[in-house]
């Protein structure tokens, strides 16, 4: 079978040579470009399953606790500085702001919980059901380290096209550790500044040491977190092209198909087996352009 | 009404009736000025402020130095040593008019003045006593410097103004004293003590701060007088410390520098050396136990002058100023110029910033 680009309904520049996995053959819909994604029809508030309600209620818990956190601790941590009493006065000074600090760190740790909690429960269950697939959790395997590469080469301009990712790609990844590590440093430091007293007893040779240790990894680790976020997470959902001015899997937990087709190709292939209604679209989709397989055999 | 008004009643005096009316008004002015000076009488019992009131009463010293004798009557009633006449401090005085070289005041005299509760006269000798035994007092061995340096009473305590309680219902609470006590006498000794009694100092924690650190915050002065390092650094180093930080935001939680220094006595301020010293290493468990409840023998060891500057420890001197910089850039520059990379690309691409009808890789119209 050879499939080829119909020029009048490209859109984009068009690469010189087509990568070898330009179509990706997909049994009873057809040859699916790697572009496709410039060709469908997307909702803003997503199309195709991303997050079930545990995990949207989770990062609404999370989010929701990380800002009065950060609105809480970050003025203590610069307050020498000429706008931190004005912040903290938001929260009817200091000491109010403390208790709000953490109360909003206790439920961030239920938050944290909760999550681990459904993990390990989904896990199971699809390890019961024998529907488990590494590829598609956030466990950082050695393709990822081959999609960066490959993702570089394609914003250089090298690459004709993004790689073939899975639901988490390394960006969603590489910020999953982040907060895995983040969370163990602030959580272990913040209970090491809120029980000092009982930290000691778990090193008791140097408590000076651990104290000061603590002060600086839960401030440094929070002005990380919160750099991050406000300048790159917040961006790259919201801001970047076809994103702004704002993503709803936050709320929907559903996912834009150009989004999922673009930067999560691999997984639309699933989408593509478990959902009917999906492969009937793109078939349809495929046929306008020419790359629908005939009943009967591929054209 | 007693009888012999109602018989002046049938006879009408037109002296009288003329003189009634304004009679009754000027009862009433006069009554409604002295009901409200009852402070009046108290301070100047020696007519000083015929001089002293006079605002531009001043003189320039042999320095150059122009130095003001005003009194104002109103700021200094209503301060806490409003009752206290001028002599009970300016003892010295003893001829009319006085002297303008004139000694300084001395704390120390007995006043002529009665608390309600105490049949002896008011006196602050027994704090002086604990004040002259602290590191603050000035010692025959110090140097000239110090001798100058040290603080005298009126360097902190500076006869302000009395102030409102107001967290609690002032007039309620009192009413329960005037129950046995004198209204005069008592009313004065409450507005005097329940602004202390609520808190430990009548300054705020941030104005305890503020009011060390005009010393203590001097590094060159400290450096001159000869302090130890941890001395000269301390200002600093409690600004770097969570107790620092929180007193700066406004705490009254956490603690100031005297909350650690001194007992309740406020003024037994000693070297830590010291045996009486509060945070000498045997009496810091009691002294932390004061905010903190269950402490052990380690918690003490948790330096409340953190300094990571410290020579002794490299490991945190190197994690803050290196490792943990070159992460945080490291990170937020390697995601930033990852992301424009890629918007960047995806715009070339073709990618519009917004998801309109169903599509953001739409033709440009041409």
């Amino acid at each position: 079978m050879t499939a080829s680009i119909d020029e009048t309904t490209r859109r984009g520049p068009i690469p010189e040579t087509l990568p070898e996995d330009y179509f990706t053959d997909v049994p009873g819909v057809g040859n699916i470009p790697r572009d496709i994604y410039k060709h469908v029809k997307s909702n803003p508030y997503g199309d195709l399953p991303r997050y079930s309600a545990h995990i949207v209620l989770q990062h609404i818990l999370i989010f929701t606790t990380f800002i009065t956190l950060a609105a809480t601790g970050i003025p203590l941590h610069y307050a020498h500085l000429f706008w931190a009493p004005y912040v903290i006065s938001i929260f009817g000074g200091i000491d109010n702001a403390q208790l709000i600090h953490r109360s909003a760190a206790f439920v961030m740790i239920g938050a944290c919980v909760y999550h681990v909690l459904t993990i390990v429960a989904s896990t199971i269950y699809k390890i019961i059901k024998k529907e488990f697939d590494i590829r598609r959790t956030q466990v950082p395997l050695p393709k990822d380290l081959f999609d960066i590469i490959h993702d570089v080469k394609y914003f250089l301009g090298i690459e004709p096209f993004r790689p073939k990712m899975e639901k988490f790609m390394y960006k969603q990844k590489l910020h999953y550790l982040a907060i895995l590590w983040g969370s163990f440093v602030l959580i272990f430091a913040g209970t090491a500044l809120l029980y000092p007293e009982k930290i000691v007893l778990l090193w008791p040779f140097d408590p000076s040491f651990i104290q000061d240790l603590a002060r600086i990894m839960h401030a440094d680790e929070a002005i990380l977190a919160l750099i991050v976020i406000a300048f790159w997470h917040l961006s790259n959902v919201h801001i970047v092209p076809g994103r702004y001015p704002a993503q709803w899997t936050v709320f929907t937990g559903r996912i834009t198909r150009e989004h999922q087709i673009e930067e999560h190709f691999l997984e639309y292939l699933r989408n593509l087996e478990e959902i009917p209604e999906e492969r009937e679209y793109m078939r349809s989709v495929l046929s306008e352009l020419g790359y629908a397989e005939k009943k009967g055999g591929p054209e | 009404m007693p009888p012999n008004v109602e018989n002046d009643d049938k006879e009408t005096d037109p002296v009288k009736q003329r003189y009634l009316l304004p009679a009754i008004i000027l009862l009433f002015i006069l009554g409604i000025a002295l009901s409200n000076s009852t402070n009046v009488e108290a301070a100047d019992q020696e007519n000083c402020l015929m001089c002293h009131k006079y605002p531009d009463l001043a003189l320039i010293d042999a320095d150059g130095h122009v130095k003001n004798f005003y009194i104002n009557e109103h700021i200094f009633l209503n301060s806490l040593h409003g009752q206290v006449a001028c002599r009970g401090c300016h003892s010295y005085i003893k001829k009319f008019p006085h002297d303008t070289e004139n000694q300084k005041v001395n704390c120390g005299n007995i006043c002529h003045i009665k608390p309600p509760w105490a049949e002896e006269n008011f006196s602050h000798k027994k704090i002086i006593g604990v004040f002259e035994s602290s590191i603050h007092a000035i010692k025959p061995g110090d140097s000239p410097l110090m001798k100058k340096s040290d603080p005298v009473c009126k360097y902190c305590h500076l006869n302000p103004l009395y102030k409102q309680v107001e967290t609690i219902d002032y007039s309620k609470t009192l009413a329960r004293c005037l129950n046995c006590h004198k209204r005069k006498g008592v009313t004065l000794a409450y507005r005097h003590i329940m602004h202390r009694l609520r808190r430990k100092t009548s300054r705020s924690s941030q104005e305890i701060v503020a009011l060390c650190a005009g010393c203590h915050g001097n590094v060159p002065l400290m450096k001159k007088l000869g302090l130890p390092e941890r001395a000269v650094t301390a200002v600093n180093t409690y600004k770097e410390s969570v107790h620092g930080q929180m007193v700066a935001l406004g705490s009254e939680k956490a603690a100031d520098c005297i909350n650690c220094h001194a007992s309740s006595l406020l003024h037994d301020i000693y070297k830590p050396d010291n045996p009486k010293s509060s945070v000498n290493e045997k009496n810091l468990q009691t002294t932390c136990k004061n905010c903190h409840k269950k402490i052990n023998k380690y918690f003490v060891k948790i330096a409340v002058h953190p300094s990571l500057e410290d020579p002794h420890n490299p490991f945190l001197f190197i994690l803050n100023n290196f490792v943990l910089r070159l992460i945080l850039y490291g990170t937020v520059f390697g995601l930033m110029g990852l992301l424009f990379m890629e918007t960047y690309r995806r715009k070339k691409d073709g990618a519009n910033m917004k998801l309109k009808s169903g599509t953001s890789w739409r033709k440009k119209k041409k």
